[in-house]
């Protein structure tokens, strides 16, 4: 009797607790949604008080309005171009510098580790201005080159596959030195195929930092043709023909894949997160 | 051995080269470029003025400078404390027998993926003073609509829940992985001597927590330092420099009216403040290294 009473009141905590959560997701996620539905409105319907909560009717104005006014898929395309050279570019090179701190003994191995550390405490607003005199100098504004090339390896992703190189087993490394496998062969047959989780989700994260980066391609980037997504909806912002229902829509377009795409390997990544906020 | 030993040495330089000239190139020889060219007076056209350190001092001097350090502070009093509470309730709850942690666990990481600019759009819509939902929510419960982006503090608070939004789902995550890792032994034995849940939380989960609650506030505070995409697309750090925060600051001066020099010591003084910060955690932060 006293058990199945305790028991009841243990099931209605656990229901609120589940309620206010659920409450609060909804409301977080609110903009999203008023992303969404402010996208599909007429020109004039956007503007509506009070605001509705579903479009009257379906319709493409904003998404349309996008392609014309600006070169959309343009922008499109740079962010995509940009984000998977950066992504590809930092898991081969990371993962070799990664697999040097792992597993090849070499002289001043760990002072350069903890150098290449402490690039990650120099905030990135700092150093900008040098950045763009560099970057400058070189001849790289408004080329692929000036987006792509400073971010092609990271401490982050060389710490995080370090780690993850350090978890395999020395074991395997003594055995393939006996097999006479060199360290190269030894890093693509044996530990890239290992590795695979691990080089996605360093991928995943240097996708996601650079496609929704901002402030760089801001500023080393002036011709329309070079901007990527989030640049081209600040231009879109800034265009004056703009309406809600076209800026709602170019976010919409600017968010949902990565939505998307956080939804099939979310797992992962936010096992990464935990990790790494635990370890630091 | 001295063979295999020169080998390995060689094959591991090798290896980690191309770090070393990206971090050569990008990172390191800024922050000397940076110092450099603050000592100067300089435009990007004509050639650069050696002027010492008078642009640090024209700093100190000058009221635009000393307002975006007020703006910043107020921004990160009212993102931390109010995010990191938020996160560490949430992180609580979480932590509970509930069903659908994943399903949480994703939906508040959202905004965390978003981009800023695209989400900073979607706030500017929704803060509108006339047709925003902000002030439609507002007026139907019987108070007042807000001006929101056009006056200089409600833009400021209006960035505030912005900047709140955008982190609360990453500092749960993070204080969520940490309240999994106290062991059960605590709460067992607490059980034992007959606590109540107010007191489990109060003496045994925060104390616990701390090296993670105050990873996560360091880490806030550097954020909110930080700010800058959703001052750029939503108020360009108007309406009277009321939402000027030190980085827009730095890239007005920068990028806008071109005072490289200038702009260089502001960006040194913003790194000294982030460095402090950057620091203490080093410092004071507790490291767990879990050996399996």
């Amino acid at each position: 009797m006293l058990l199945s009473r305790r028991n009841k009141r243990h099931r209605v905590y656990i229901l609120i607790i589940e309620i206010i959560l659920l409450v609060f997701v909804v409301l977080i996620n609110l903009p999203f949604f008023w992303m969404i539905s402010a996208s599909f409105k007429m020109k004039n319907e956007v503007l509506a008080y009070p605001p509705r909560v579903f479009p009257s009717k379906i319709n493409f104005d904003g998404y349309k309005y996008i392609w014309t006014l600006v070169p959309f898929a343009r922008y499109f395309f740079n962010s995509v171009v940009v984000s998977v050279s950066i992504a590809v570019s930092k898991i081969i090179l990371s993962s070799i510098a990664a697999f040097a701190f792992a597993k090849i003994p070499f002289k001043g191995k760990n002072t350069i580790f903890y150098i290449f550390l402490g690039t990650m405490m120099i905030p990135f607003e700092v150093i900008v201005i040098p950045d763009y005199i560099i970057v400058n100098a070189f001849g790289w504004l408004d080329t692929y080159w000036a987006l792509i090339v400073p971010f092609t390896v990271g401490a982050f992703s060389i710490f995080l596959l370090r780690q993850f190189f350090l978890g395999i087993p020395t074991d395997l490394d003594d055995a393939a030195e006996i097999d006479g496998a060199g360290k190269l062969r030894y890093l693509f047959s044996i530990i890239y195929p290992l590795s695979k989780p691990a080089l996605l989700t360093v991928g995943l994260y240097a996708f996601l930092a650079s496609w929704n980066s901002f402030l760089w391609p801001l500023i080393v980037t002036n011709k329309d043709e070079m901007r990527v997504i989030q640049i081209g909806l600040k231009a879109l912002q800034d265009s004056w023909m703009i309406e809600w229902n076209a800026l709602t829509a170019a976010s919409t377009v600017a968010t949902v894949p990565i939505i998307i795409l956080f939804f099939f390997v979310q797992k992962h990544f936010l096992e990464g997160i935990s990790i790494t906020g635990l370890k630091a | 051995m001295g063979a295999r030993e020169r080998r390995n040495n060689l094959l591991g330089w090798l290896f980690i080269t191309p770090p070393i000239v990206i971090f050569g190139i990008f990172i390191f020889a800024p922050m000397g470029v940076a110092l450099f060219v603050s000592l100067h007076k300089w435009n990007l056209l004509s050639s650069m003025k050696f002027v010492g350190l008078k642009n640090y001092v024209r700093m100190f001097h000058s009221e635009s400078f000393w307002n975006s350090l007020r703006v910043s502070l107020i921004y990160v009093l009212g993102t931390v404390p109010t995010s990191v509470i938020f996160a560490m309730i949430l992180a609580i709850l979480m932590n509970q027998k509930i069903y659908g942690l994943s399903f949480f666990r994703i939906m508040i990481y959202l905004p965390v993926i978003t981009s800023m600019a695209a989400a900073a759009i979607v706030f500017q819509y929704l803060f509108e003073p006339e047709f925003g939902f902000v002030n439609f929510v507002l007026s139907s419960i019987g108070l007042p609509k807000m001006k929101w982006l056009n006056d200089p503090n409600q833009a400021l608070f209006a960035l505030i829940i912005v900047g709140i939004w955008k982190r609360v789902g990453y500092n749960t995550i993070i204080l969520l992985a940490g309240l999994q890792a106290i062991p059960s032994v605590y709460y067992e034995a607490a059980k034992i001597d007959g606590a109540n849940n107010s007191q489990v939380v109060r003496k045994i989960t925060i104390p616990l927590l701390s090296p993670v609650t105050f990873f996560v506030t360091i880490m806030q505070i550097i954020a909110s330092l930080k700010v800058f995409t959703s001052i750029v697309v939503m108020t360009e750090g108007g309406p009277a420099g009321g939402t000027e925060a030190i980085p827009y600051y730095l890239y007005k001066n920068a990028f806008q009216y071109h005072k490289m020099g200038y702009a260089s010591a502001v960006a040194y003084v913003l790194f000294a403040i982030i460095f402090i910060f950057t620091l203490l955690q080093f410092k004071f932060g507790e490291k767990k290294v879990h050996y399996q």
